[in-house]
């Protein structure tokens, strides 16, 4: 079964997220997939995230097929402009890859090359636009394509941003674009998170598309005020912080945090999934999903 | 669904019509720059947007803000600025033009930059503003309930 077929079954679905090493050494991608394989449904392979140069996500995601577990590829708006964007994609496809999560990519400014020029040519709206063209059959340009590609087209959603309603507006936006799927940023604010769901299930948006929840484990308190304090457009709960503080073992209290907020979300209507997001400790993943009970894949 | 995604280069703008657009845009500097920081991209959706250009955005986006906007509206990069989408939203809310949000703004087209909008509508390059808005609210809920 694949991941579309997977959201397009009623089961619940479970995505991994793997960051691509700062070096051509691909053994490394090899060696973290062992962790999602059996257990997740498919893995997010990052787009040189917060802006650093890492293995392209077109050849990690092609790395994960040979292993034998599903990417989904990242594509942001930062590095390509529409030429490059749309020969990446059919690339992409020639290669197998068949999920894409459209991203508008964190600003330059914050990685290890802030001199560099931000293209921005597309946004992430535009961008799912642009891919639902291409399923079409058709380039932006309108030239028509001998053979068309088949993507799953993901999409970001931020709940806890302000101002809280233009996130919904943004996310009917992409789903009229024509987003399949959904994934969250991590939620530490369970409150702020049901109220989004809520209002998601009103607007009837949790039937057009499949909404999966984002989960970050997390080792040590000091990387939760991190967060906290760094990250804007990231809310956190002090109830974790607390908990992270008073802990005796850091890394059993994350653990447990973690499946607690899983086994909440699951409960949330409108939820379709899980996407984990366990960054640099990849090898947490079996154990979490042990511990929520969550069924494993084949 | 989306027909045209892109604002086409059509017609081609000649170097006559190029040189008339400088002109034009003399004139709508003398307007746009100090009212609405207009950053001249030629392919104006000030009407959309409550009127406040949204390419002061630094990632220029056109539909709506990306996910860094601080808890007090405070833009991602710039910390001392307010986000431009955050702006756009409130002042949307305010004139009751929330419903002109629920629309996917084109691709933009880059040849019709430092060009001068008002000729681009004329030319029937981009659409025209929307000046006014009736029964927003109403508008919004029809827009969810019939097109996703």
């Amino acid at each position: 079964m694949t991941f579309k077929e997977k959201i397009e079954s009623d089961r619940f679905i479970l995505c991994g997220e793997i960051g691509p090493p700062q070096s051509c050494d691909g053994d490394v991608i090899r060696a973290k997939s062992k962790h999602f394989k059996g257990y997740v449904d498919a893995v997010n392979i990052t787009d040189n995230q917060t802006a650093m140069v890492r293995l392209s996500s077109i050849a990690s995601a092609k790395i994960l097929l040979e292993e034998g577990v599903e990417p989904i590829m990242q594509m942001t708006c930062r590095d390509r402009n529409r030429l490059a964007i749309q020969s990446d994609l059919l690339g992409a496809a020639a290669l197998g890859i068949r999920n894409v999560l459209c991203l508008t990519g964190d600003y330059q400014t914050f990685g290890d090359h802030p001199e560099a020029k931000g293209v921005f040519d597309l946004d992430s709206i535009q961008l799912i636009a642009t891919i639902a063209k291409m399923n079409r059959g058709f380039l932006l340009s309108d030239f028509e394509m001998k053979k068309a590609p088949e993507f799953f087209i993901g999409a970001a959603a931020n709940p806890f941003a302000e101002p809280f309603e233009i996130r919904l507006i943004r996310l009917y936006n992409k789903i009229k674009a024509g987003a399949h799927f959904i994934q969250t940023q991590p939620v530490f604010d369970l409150e702020i998170f049901t109220r989004w769901m809520d209002r998601v299930v009103e607007m009837g948006l949790h039937e057009k598309t499949a909404i999966l929840a984002g989960v970050m484990p997390i080792r040590s308190v000091k990387t939760l005020i991190w967060l906290k304090e760094n990250l804007s457009g990231v809310k956190i709960d002090d109830i974790y912080i607390n908990r992270m503080q008073h802990a005796r073992d850091p890394k059993e209290e994350g653990v447990k945090m973690s499946v607690d907020i899983i086994q909440t979300l699951k409960n949330v209507k409108g939820v379709r999934g899980i996407h984990l997001m366990p960054v640099m400790w990849e090898s947490i993943t079996p154990t979490i999903i042990k511990e929520a009970k969550l069924n494993m894949t084949n | 669904m989306l027909k045209d995604l892109a604002t086409l280069n059509k017609p081609p703008i000649t170097a006559g019509e190029r040189k008339f657009s400088r002109l034009m845009l003399f004139f709508e500097d003398i307007i746009k720059v100090p009212l609405f920081h207009c950053q001249r991209c030629g392919e104006c959706i000030l009407s959309s947007t409550a009127f406040i250009c949204s390419q002061n955005c630094p990632k220029r986006l056109r539909n709506g803000p990306c996910g860094g906007t601080g808890d007090d509206g405070s833009c991602e990069v710039y910390p001392e600025r307010k986000c431009v989408w955050y702006k756009i939203y409130f002042r949307s809310k305010r004139l009751k033009r929330i419903s002109l949000l629920y629309k996917i703004n084109k691709i933009h087209n880059w040849n019709l930059e430092g060009t001068s909008t008002w000729l681009n509508v004329l030319r029937k390059r981009i659409d025209g503003p929307i000046l006014f808005v009736r029964n927003d609210k109403q508008r919004v809920k029809e827009k969810i309930a019939n097109d996703v």
